[in-house]
C-alpha cells in the first residue's frame, strides 16, 4: 500500500470566489435578457443583413474610401507620434527609480491611470464637442490614447532598469538630471521604439472606428452606410481596412525585428 | 582627452530616423488640415468643456438614469469574457502546435487571426439588425472577439509549457486525455485564468463604448448627453465609468496577482 500524501485543501479565494464567479456569470446573463423567442424572431430578419453582406459592392468601396482611408493612417500617425512624445518625458516622473519625490511620483502615476480609465471612444466623443467634429478630435482622442498605454509600459520598464549604471553615474558626480539623462534614458530607449510601434499598430486598429462618433478617418463612411443598412457596401470597406491593417502590422513587425 | 567616435552609419541612422518621423507628421499634420493656432486653442476649447461639466449633475434622477447603465457595461463585459473563455479554451488546445498536429494548428490560428481583426464596434452593428438594440448584440461583439484574442493568448501558454510533466505520465503509460488532464491542464490554468481576468478588464472599456451604436451600456448615455449639451450629466457618467473601471481593474489585479504568484507564506 502506498501513501499517497494528501490534497492541498482548496484555498479561502477558491472556496469562496469560484461559486461567486458562477453566480455572477449566471445573473450577468440574466441581466442582459437574453429572450430566445424575440432571438429567433430577429433571427428571420438575417437576411437584411447576410445577403447583403456577402454581396460587396467593390466598384462603390474603390471610388469612395482611399481618401477616408488616408486620413484614418494620417490619424494614427501624427496620434502616436504626439502621444509617444508626450509620454516619455512623464513616464520617468511616473517610475520609482527616477522620481524620487514620493507625492509627485504619485501624482504622475494617477494621472496617467486616470487618462488610462477612460476609453479611446469617450475621448472622442468629448473632443467633438469641444474642438469640433473632424478629424483633429480623432487626433486628440488617440493622444490621449497613445499617452495613456506609452506612460503605463514605458513606467514600469524604467521602475525595472539596471540600478548599476545610475549608481556609477552618481558616483562621478552626476546631478540627478544628468543621472536619468546619460544611464535611464538609453537602457529603455529600445523597449520606447518597440513600444511605439505597437501603438502605432494599436492607433491604426483604433482609428478606423473613431468616425462612428464623428472624429473623422475612415469610420464616417462607415457609420453613414450603417444608418441606411446598406451593408452591401459595409463589407467591402470592412475588408479593406482589414487589409490595410494586417498590412501595416506585418511592416511594423518587421521593422521591430530589425531594431531590436 | 579623446573619447572615441560614434560610428558614422549609426549617426546617418538617428538622423534619418528624426527626419522620417518630422516628415511624416508634418505630412499627416497638413492632410487632416491641423494647423498651429487650432493646436494652441484646443487646451482652452476643452477646459471650457470640462468647466462646463462642473459642479457634477447629482441629482437622483439622474442616478437613477445612470448607475443602471453603468452596471449593464459590467455584466456585459463579464457576459462576454464568460463566453469568451468558454469558447477559446478548447479551441486554445487545437492552435498549440505542440498539441495538434501541425495543419490543424495552422489553420486554428488563421481563423483566431481572422476574428481577432474584427473590432468589437464593427462585429456589434453587424449582429445589431439580427439580435436587435440592447445589450445582448455588445455581449455577442465583445463575446466573439474575446475568443479570438484569447484563443491565441492561451494557444501561446499551452505551447509554452514544460514538457517534463508529459513524459512523466507517457512513460507510466498514460493516454492522451490523462496527458491533458494531468500534465497541460494544472500547468496552464492559472496563467490562462488571469488572462480571462485581464481579457475582463479590457472588455469593461470596450462594452463602455458599445453604446455609441446602440449595443448597450454607459455609451449610449454618454453620447446623448453630449448630444443634448447637457454637460453636467455628462461630467456624471464619465465620473461614474472611471469608477467602475477603476475598482473593476484593482480587483481583477488583486485576484490575478493572487493567482499568479500565490499565496504569501509567513515564515
Amino acid at each position: 500500500m502506498i501513501n499517497i500524501p494528501p490534497k492541498p485543501k482548496a484555498s479561502y479565494l477558491a472556496k469562496i470566489g469560484l461559486p461567486f464567479a458562477f453566480m455572477f456569470s449566471i445573473f450577468s446573463f440574466n441581466m442582459i435578457d437574453f429572450n430566445f423567442s424575440d432571438f429567433q424572431n430577429n433571427l428571420q430578419n438575417r437576411k437584411i443583413v447576410t445577403e447583403p453582406l456577402f454581396n460587396p459592392k467593390w466598384q462603390w468601396a474603390w471610388d469612395n474610401t482611399s481618401s477616408a482611408l488616408l486620413e484614418t493612417i494620417q490619424i494614427a500617425i501624427l496620434a502616436s507620434i504626439i502621444g509617444c512624445a508626450i509620454a516619455l518625458p512623464l513616464s520617468f516622473y511616473a517610475s520609482r527609480a527616477t522620481n524620487l519625490n514620493k507625492f509627485s511620483y504619485f501624482l504622475y502615476k494617477s494621472f496617467l491611470n486616470l487618462v488610462r480609465t477612460i476609453p479611446d471612444l469617450f475621448w472622442a466623443m468629448m473632443f467633438t464637442v469641444a474642438v469640433g467634429i473632424g478629424p483633429f478630435a480623432g487626433v486628440l482622442a488617440l493622444v490621449m490614447f497613445s499617452l495613456a498605454i506609452m506612460g503605463k509600459l514605458l513606467s514600469e520598464t524604467i521602475d525595472s532598469i539596471d540600478p548599476g549604471p545610475m549608481e556609477a553615474a552618481k558616483a562621478t558626480g552626476a546631478s540627478h538630471n544628468q543621472t536619468v539623462f546619460t544611464s535611464a534614458l538609453p537602457q529603455v530607449l529600445p523597449n520606447f521604439t518597440a513600444y511605439f510601434l505597437y501603438i502605432f499598430e494599436l492607433c491604426i486598429r483604433a482609428s478606423v472606428i473613431l468616425g462612428l462618433v464623428g472624429a473623422g478617418g475612415v469610420g464616417r463612411i462607415i457609420e453613414t452606410q450603417r444608418i441606411f443598412l446598406r451593408f452591401d457596401r459595409i463589407s467591402p470597406i470592412i475588408v479593406i481596412i482589414l487589409a490595410v491593417v494586417i498590412l501595416i502590422e506585418q511592416f511594423s513587425v518587421w521593422i521591430r525585428k530589425r531594431i531590436l | 582627452m579623446n573619447l572615441p567616435k560614434q560610428p558614422l552609419n549609426q549617426k546617418i541612422f538617428k538622423y534619418s530616423i528624426t527626419s522620417l518621423i518630422i516628415l511624416a507628421s508634418l505630412w499627416s499634420a497638413a492632410g487632416l488640415e491641423i494647423t498651429l493656432d487650432r493646436i494652441i486653442d484646443a487646451p482652452k476649447q476643452i477646459g471650457i468643456l470640462v468647466g462646463a461639466m462642473f459642479p457634477l449633475d447629482l441629482s437622483q434622477e439622474a442616478f437613477s438614469r445612470i448607475i443602471p447603465k453603468v452596471f449593464e457595461s459590467l455584466f456585459i463585459a463579464w457576459a462576454g469574457t464568460v463566453i469568451g473563455s468558454f469558447f477559446s479554451f478548447p479551441i486554445s488546445f487545437l492552435a498549440a502546435n505542440n498539441f495538434t498536429k501541425g495543419i490543424v494548428s495552422k489553420a486554428t490560428k488563421q481563423i483566431l487571426n481572422i476574428i481577432r481583426a474584427f473590432p468589437e464596434l464593427i462585429l456589434a452593428f453587424i449582429f445589431l439588425p439580427i439580435t436587435g438594440l440592447g445589450p445582448l448584440t455588445g455581449t455577442l461583439a465583445i463575446g466573439i472577439h474575446s475568443i479570438g484574442t484569447l484563443g491565441k493568448l492561451s494557444s501561446e501558454v499551452i505551447e509554452g509549457i514544460d514538457e517534463g510533466p508529459l513524459e512523466a505520465i507517457k512513460s507510466s503509460g498514460g493516454s492522451k486525455i490523462n496527458e491533458l488532464t494531468f500534465g497541460i491542464i494544472p500547468q496552464v490554468m492559472p496563467t490562462i485564468t488571469s488572462y480571462w481576468l485581464y481579457r475582463f478588464e479590457i472588455n469593461l472599456r470596450a462594452s463602455a463604448v458599445l453604446g455609441v451604436v446602440g449595443a448597450g451600456g454607459v455609451g449610449q448615455e454618454l453620447i446623448n448627453q453630449l448630444r443634448f449639451r447637457d454637460f453636467p450629466r455628462a461630467g456624471t457618467v464619465l465620473v461614474c465609468t472611471i469608477v467602475l473601471v477603476l475598482t473593476a481593474d484593482a480587483v481583477s489585479a488583486a485576484i490575478r496577482n493572487r493567482i499568479i504568484k500565490g499565496k504569501l507564506v509567513k515564515s
